[in-house]
């Protein structure tokens, strides 16, 4: 029997199971890629789709799970009936920060048929602080125009300095990063040249042209112990303040979880590799919680997330679970 | 004919003399001193501290993967120590918590089980219940499942993390 290609369709089914509540605005809509030199921000939205993978915490050396439940989310993701304008990868491909580690995970997502677009996560950059990831994936932060939506990236996982008072050298620096409750890093947050990008990014756009941002760790403050937060999240709120539709796309939290901030409305990612436990926090929107995760199944609390676009900027997000994760309240999709 | 036990007074004094210990009577010790309990607190604290780091991946032989149990229960969350002996689905019986970090040992984390007796288990079960401590022992009842551990934001275990995948002691 062949196991691994059981696994295959019966993830490629669930991945086309998990669309069956599209809005019908956006069926059989596929415009094709970006058009950077020709975008048209306040015009209408065209509909389309897009998809995150997020959080693979990828290890050193060959055949590890992780690898395959990587490979897993890019199947369902080309899997998808109506194909996703682009995929973005929110963060944290390995787990360590070692280039191995990024080096497998960019193979593993070149087979993905659409274009790809990245921000890091902590495990991603604390080795060499970015050197390797920028290197092979670009500019940590950036902006472009798509069908009348202006998408946003930023790196929101900066610390300061912890480590050369300590004299730490670059390993014990990402360990120290890579514990979630570590007291060691604090607080983490774009920073003051992200701030200054942001302002001078969205200076001309109009408040009706629809904003989406990407970032590693959510732009509200959920949990900080876990760094459930982004420091500078409400100067970022402040700057995007104007905008009618603003939604936050964020990873970090390897779970189901949505808030409205202001403007804002925030959804986190479920990740390719493992769930968290829900921390000690009363969310307002409790309803977007997952179901707590069957440890005897190895893909229950993990996935991926398919965001619809309508013509009039509004969103459906619809997380795409490997297993049966999902309360019938998560599987109708979030509004944004 | 039935036997019917009468003590005899050479038995019955010793009796006596164990029952007044197994009550507790003022004639068994003196209570501790503070250095007494103090030296306890920081034995215990030492084996907190143990079972922090191997939480985090202080022992490789744990994890076959690089995964430690830290991965997937930060701040011991959703670990629940209070809540066992407990029916657990796949294992299809009632088990005590040691056995289920030794699931999770060997499967998730593809490493070797600990002894259940073992200073490393017990070092593991004095961590995860110190954060739990003040959560009320209620083995079995899987409603407690996802309840959160708050531990307040800034404090940590003074030793430096161990890291997981390399680095480790």
């Amino acid at each position: 029997m062949d196991h691994k290609k059981d696994r295959r369709e019966f993830l490629q089914l669930t991945g086309k199971a998990g669309l069956s509540t599209i809005v019908g605005s956006a069926a059989g809509i596929n415009l094709g890629v970006f058009d950077l030199a020709h975008a048209q921000p306040g015009n209408k939205v065209a509909p389309f789709r897009f998809a995150m993978i997020t959080d693979s915490h990828l290890f050193s050396g060959d055949d590890h799970k992780f690898d395959r439940q990587l490979e897993d989310a890019v199947e369902q993701v080309n899997s998808m009936e109506i194909k996703p304008d682009f995929v973005l990868y929110g963060g944290d491909i390995a787990q360590n920060g070692t280039e191995d580690q990024l080096v497998k995970g960019r193979k593993l997502l070149s087979k993905l048929d659409t274009k790809l677009v990245l921000i890091p996560g902590e495990h991603d950059w604390y080795v060499d602080m970015g050197a390797a990831w920028k290197g092979m994936f670009g500019q940590d932060h950036w902006s472009f125009d798509h069908k009348g939506v202006h998408f946003i990236g930023m790196n929101s996982i900066l610390v300061k300095d912890f480590w050369t008072a300590k004299q730490m050298s670059p390993r014990e620096r990402m360990a120290a990063m890579e514990m979630l409750e570590g007291p060691i890093g604090g607080l983490w947050g774009v920073g003051e040249k992200q701030l200054e990008w942001l302002k001078k990014d969205v200076a001309k756009l109009s408040p009706d042209t629809p904003i989406v941002t990407f970032t590693h760790s959510p732009l509200w403050d959920y949990y900080p112990r876990w760094n459930f937060q982004t420091v500078d999240g409400p100067q970022i709120r402040e700057i995007l303040s104007k905008f009618e539709n603003f939604t936050s796309i964020h990873g970090h939290v390897h779970q189901t979880v949505y808030n409205k901030v202001g403007n804002m409305t925030s959804i986190g990612a479920m990740s390719t590799s493992w769930p968290w436990p829900y921390p000690p926090v009363t969310l307002a929107y409790p309803g977007s919680q997952m179901n707590r995760h069957d440890p005897g199944n190895e893909v229950d609390g993990m996935g991926t997330l398919a965001v619809s676009v309508k013509a009039g900027g509004q969103k459906l997000a619809e997380y795409q679970p490997f297993g049966d994760s999902l309360t019938p309240y998560l599987k109708k999709g979030l509004k944004a | 004919m039935k036997a019917t036990f009468k003590p005899t007074l050479a038995i019955a004094v010793p009796l006596f003399v164990l029952t007044a210990l197994a009550s507790g009577s003022a004639s068994a010790r003196e209570p501790f001193s503070k250095e007494e309990l103090d030296k306890q607190q920081a034995k215990l604290l030492e084996l907190v501290e143990q079972g922090y780091n191997l939480w985090h991946g202080s022992n490789p032989e744990m994890s076959g993967n690089g995964l430690a149990c830290g991965n997937c229960h930060p701040d011991a969350g959703a670990s629940n120590p209070q809540t066992f002996p407990k029916y657990i689905q796949n294992m299809n019986r009632v088990v005590q918590w040691g056995e289920m970090v030794n699931w999770c040992i060997q499967n998730p984390q593809a490493g070797k089980a600990l002894a259940l007796e073992s200073e490393d288990m017990t070092a593991m079960y004095a961590y995860a219940m110190n954060l739990h401590r003040g959560l009320p022992i209620q083995p079995g009842l899987a409603s407690l499942q996802t309840k959160p551990v708050p531990v307040k934001y800034g404090k940590g275990f003074p030793s430096k993390p161990s890291g997981i995948g390399f680095d480790t002691k």
